[in-house]
């Protein structure tokens, strides 16, 4: 899976947390979760939940606080998937 | 170092069987605190409680402290709740740590919400804290309400021409006829709450 396809299946994950979705669909790697996207950061461990299901990996703790920016938790999750692959 | 923390979760909004698993509570919670649940009478609390309870102090700890480390970033699991006491009225104190850095917690829990304030004492008099109501949950009627909540308190304590700005950072800036009053200030929102901390302590200093 490229970096592309993550994204792009990323913002199925962030959509239910996101009030936006004109910014959503707008998204770059440089996107911050929440101040760019408003995301409240009580929803940040669901979305680290929603995408452990979504791509089948398992995220640690070390990783999980990476994962601010969409650029970074893209950097997360094809790691994870190349470590389970 | 004098900043200011606060955090509010609106618990009809948590969803409580997702809380009470292991792979989302062990996310947010350390073994140790996870081993202070046991402490007798907090354990009557229900966990679901507990864990956002435990959320609400590490996110008041994380604001206070980012306002003189701007590079932090939030991570739960590694900012540490080591004691916990109940007090009447179903308030909770006790202490927080990161790194070297010992904090204080107040909270409040009801049905509809959890409340904290942190502090780097254990002395709340110069805390000022309050939690409202508002009817829209919108993300910007939530933060454009929680900060006329605010500025309506300051403005009793300090009155002239008071404004809000937001560091680069993301904590807020108390500015008084343009220039900044160096009192910090901490902001939250969750669904239909809102609330505020400031602490006075730095005027306190200003003036020595």
């Amino acid at each position: 899976m490229d970096r592309k396809t993550i994204l792009s299946e990323l913002k199925k994950v962030l959509a239910p947390y996101t009030e936006n979705k004109e910014l959503l669909n707008g998204i770059t790697e440089e996107t911050d979760l929440i101040k760019d996207l408003k995301i409240n950061s009580a929803n940040l461990v669901d979305i680290i939940i929603d995408a452990e299901s979504a791509y089948n990996i398992e995220i640690d703790f070390d990783s999980a606080e990476k994962m601010y920016l969409v650029g970074n938790c893209i950097d997360v999750i094809m790691d994870k998937m190349n470590q389970s692959a | 170092m004098i900043s200011t923390g606060n955090d509010i979760v609106a618990l009809r909004s948590i969803n409580k069987q997702r809380t009470c698993e292991y792979r989302f509570y062990s996310k947010i919670l350390s073994a140790s605190e996870q081993a202070l649940y046991q402490q007798p009478q907090l354990n009557e609390l229900p966990f679901e409680h507990y864990v956002w309870l435990l959320w609400s102090v590490k996110e008041s700890a994380f604001k206070y402290l980012k306002r003189y480390n701007q590079q932090l970033v939030f991570s739960p699991i590694s900012i540490n709740t080591t004691t916990i006491d109940i007090l009447p009225d179903q308030h909770y104190c006790g202490e927080v740590h990161f790194n070297s850095n010992k904090l204080f917690f107040n909270s409040i829990i009801n049905n509809d919400w959890i409340s904290t304030v942190v502090n780097n004492a254990d002395d709340f008099e110069n805390v000022f804290s309050d939690v409202h109501v508002i009817n829209d949950k919108g993300y910007y009627d939530q933060s454009t309400a929680v900060r006329k909540f605010a500025l309506e308190k300051l403005n009793t304590l300090f009155p002239g021409e008071l404004r809000l700005e937001k560091h680069l950072a993301g904590y807020p800036i108390l500015i008084k006829d343009d220039e900044d009053t160096k009192i910090p200030v901490s902001l939250a929102h969750d669904g239909h709450y809102i609330s505020y901390s400031f602490n006075l302590n730095a005027v306190k200093l200003q003036v020595n």
